[in-house]
């Protein structure tokens, strides 16, 4: 198969990763197809059939992060915390995003929100008021940190978090098993804000090269903030595209960004469709690619596994010889 | 085609009736078959014809026969029921003996007669074949589970599986399946194929010493507003200036940040600003009724009119009116006594007083 790959041999000047705010040992290359080695034996992807087993001390305190916007942070946040309820998981999930919230319409609980953890850390409410309760799975749980309009105090902003953070770990129902905090676009307040009280970081980013340059940005940020624990779910991948050399493939954007995969989600028209309706992909019936691709995710995540082999393109199903009389 | 043609003609004066008929040349038949007719008499027993095509046809063959063998010349049937009994059984041998050559003649045409039938058959075939198509499909209703198979909304291997498919049931994903030596997954009944995962350890630490080298960044943990200096003492890396315009920030809070962090803990009771405002709402409220209770003590208008001259409540009630959103501002004579603690006995008993009728 051809396969857009990097190449070492010729760079190119004209590559517009030139900017002096980009590294500059990122590698600049361009893409030159070239045949691939004969490819490793792989292991197996996922296993059915089981229960994941949570690894990891709880709660575990995930930022889904991605530095440029539109790249599908709120989108990953919303069907991996459902997926992870799914799974038999207690999960919370913040929406960090304090001028531009937007997790509560993707789950459809936006006429449920009435207090925020603004109003919490105000006085106006209780943190368990504050949480909203999905009917579809109980043991999800939506923060908003706060009202469109309102602004953030930013003298505790960060602090604010890692408070709410240690009382969800004593309150009274139990410690959840997943914090998933979902970060606004970006490196201004509202970033600083919501990685404060993460472990472990989940970068989504899309496989062309403006999303991957503010995607090592951030990792560099993240990396220098104490968080080692980064992967990575590239979203929007088309095989057509990359069969035509026309985008990145996933393992051209794992090299140039070097960090562990933990999804690979396609291209898929019904995530707008799921969005508009307040529904999250994971929940469809039948289950789409783009959904089963974010339970895996899901699963991995639980596990603390990452990718060892990704989907490269689609083949030809094979048919058997009764398929000519339908079967 | 064969064109008939029957001739009938009546005989002698009343109703002779002649039938003749031309069988046209199909099997090449004799020319003694060719052309037929039949004479009745009028008096015979034959001569009474109803128009039955049946009958017409066997009266019609054995008049064929009589002028075939024995009688040539004329097939006149005689009068006497005997006689043409005889004549009957005799005819009937002749036309036996008359078909002969006509099978002979057909023997003669199997081969184009093999390929006549062999057509009939495949036409026969063909007929049968579409009834049975078209009775087929008859049975194709639309929305039919193998009316979705046909239009592909529906996957026809799944067919026939003992389970039905369980979506709410993450554990058991049956549109996942991998691949015996893990070359490729198939998922949603498409077949990817897959690629193994060439990053190493290596390259990956290679990653984060490029990165810490080209990022050195430290979290802000102060922020100020914008134009303040930075304050001793603190590190200038991690101060980060917020605007006044900043969309969604501020660095004004009107509550500090121990209660901040006491309102995020608290799990039970009323929260602190529910509690604060009730409580304010409660001093008002009393403030408000010991108020009222000074408002009795002094203007009750309607219990003073009982014992008091009527321009004197007159005066006293325009006085409370004027008086009464002063109240709280402690400007009148009034308010000094509202500020003193309520309930005090004698303001009680006076009230009491005044309001016993």
């Amino acid at each position: 198969m051809i396969s857009p790959q990097l190449s070492h041999i010729n760079p190119n000047p004209s590559f517009p990763f030139s900017n002096s705010t980009f590294p500059q040992s990122l590698p600049t290359k361009t893409l030159k197809p070239h045949f691939k080695p004969k490819p490793t034996p792989i292991v197996s992807v996922l296993q059915y059939n089981r229960k994941p087993q949570l690894s990891g001390e709880t709660p575990r305190v995930v930022v889904i992060t991605s530095g440029k916007g539109g790249v599908g942070k709120t989108t990953s946040t919303a069907n991996i915390g459902l997926s992870l309820a799914r799974l038999g998981f207690s999960v919370v999930a913040i929406d960090a995003d304090v001028g531009l919230r937007n997790l509560d319409l993707l789950l459809g609980l936006e006429n449920r929100v009435n207090y925020t953890a603004f109003e919490v850390i105000n006085g106006d409410c209780r943190l368990d008021q504050a949480l909203v309760r999905d009917k579809r799975w109980s043991n999800f749980e939506l923060l908003c940190i706060s009202k469109p309009r309102s602004k953030l105090p930013m003298g505790f902003g960060g602090k604010a978090l890692i408070w709410l953070v240690d009382a969800l770990k004593t309150r009274s129902e139990g410690c959840p098993d997943f914090i998933i905090i979902d970060c606004p676009a970006g490196i201004d307040a509202g970033f600083i804000t919501a990685i404060t009280p993460a472990n472990e970081a989940v970068l989504v980013v899309t496989p062309d090269i403006t999303s991957l340059r503010d995607a090592d940005r951030v990792t560099g940020l993240l990396e220098c903030d104490g968080i080692k624990d980064i992967k990575m779910i590239v979203n929007r991948v088309r095989t057509d595209l990359i069969r035509g050399e026309d985008m990145m493939s996933v393992l051209d954007v794992q090299e140039m960004l070097g960090l562990a995969l933990l999804g690979v989600i396609p291209e898929d028209s019904e995530v707008i469709r799921s969005t508009n309706r307040g529904y999250p992909l994971v929940l469809n019936r039948p289950p789409t690619l783009a959904g089963l691709a974010f339970e895996q995710a899901a699963w991995r995540l639980v596990e603390q596994d990452s990718m060892k082999a990704v989907m490269v393109e689609e083949e030809p199903k094979k048919r058997g010889f009764f398929s000519f009389f339908g079967g | 085609m064969a064109s008939i043609s029957i001739a009938l003609s009546l005989l002698q004066q009343q109703q002779p009736i002649s039938i003749q008929t031309v069988i046209p040349s199909k099997h090449r038949l004799s020319s003694s078959l060719r052309v037929f007719s039949a004479k009745f008499e009028r008096n015979s027993s034959y001569c009474y014809v109803k128009w039955n095509p049946q009958k017409i046809g066997k009266r019609f063959l054995l008049s064929v026969c009589c002028c075939s063998s024995e009688n040539p010349e004329n097939g006149r049937f005689g009068s006497n029921g005997v006689e043409g009994l005889g004549k009957f059984v005799s005819s009937l041998q002749g036309t036996i003996g008359t078909l002969t050559p006509v099978l002979n003649g057909i023997k003669g045409q199997v081969g184009k007669n093999y390929a006549v039938g062999l057509c009939i058959a495949i036409a026969f075939l063909l007929i049968t074949i579409r009834a049975y198509t078209s009775r087929k499909s008859g049975y194709n209703r639309q929305g039919s589970v193998a009316d979705l198979v046909k239009r592909g909304q529906l996957r026809s291997d799944r067919r026939g599986i003992s389970k039905p498919l369980k979506y709410d049931d993450p554990f058991n994903n049956p549109l996942v399946k991998i691949s015996e030596n893990n070359s490729s997954v198939e998922m949603c009944g498409k077949v990817y194929r897959l690629a193994p995962v060439t990053l190493t350890e290596r390259e990956q630490s290679n990653h984060q010493k490029r990165r810490s080298r080209a990022y050195q960044w430290k979290r802000p943990t102060m922020f100020i507003k914008e134009g303040d200096s930075i304050p001793p003492d603190v590190d200038p890396d991690t101060v980060r200036w917020i605007p006044a315009n900043h969309p969604f920030a501020t660095t004004v809070s009107d509550i500090d940040e121990g209660l901040a962090q006491n309102n995020v803990y608290q799990k039970h009771g009323v929260p602190f600003r529910i509690k604060a405002e009730h409580e304010a709402l409660q001093r008002k409220l009393e403030a408000l009724q010991n108020d009222q209770k000074l408002d009795k003590l002094g203007v009750d208008p309607s219990n003073a009119r009982d014992f008091e001259r009527p321009y004197k409540s007159f005066s006293k009630s325009n006085e409370h009116l004027e008086q009464r959103p002063s109240l709280n501002q402690n400007s009148n004579s009034t308010s000094p006594k509202s500020d003193r603690h309520p309930n005090t006995p004698n303001d009680n008993s006076s009230s009491e007083e005044l309001q016993k009728p």
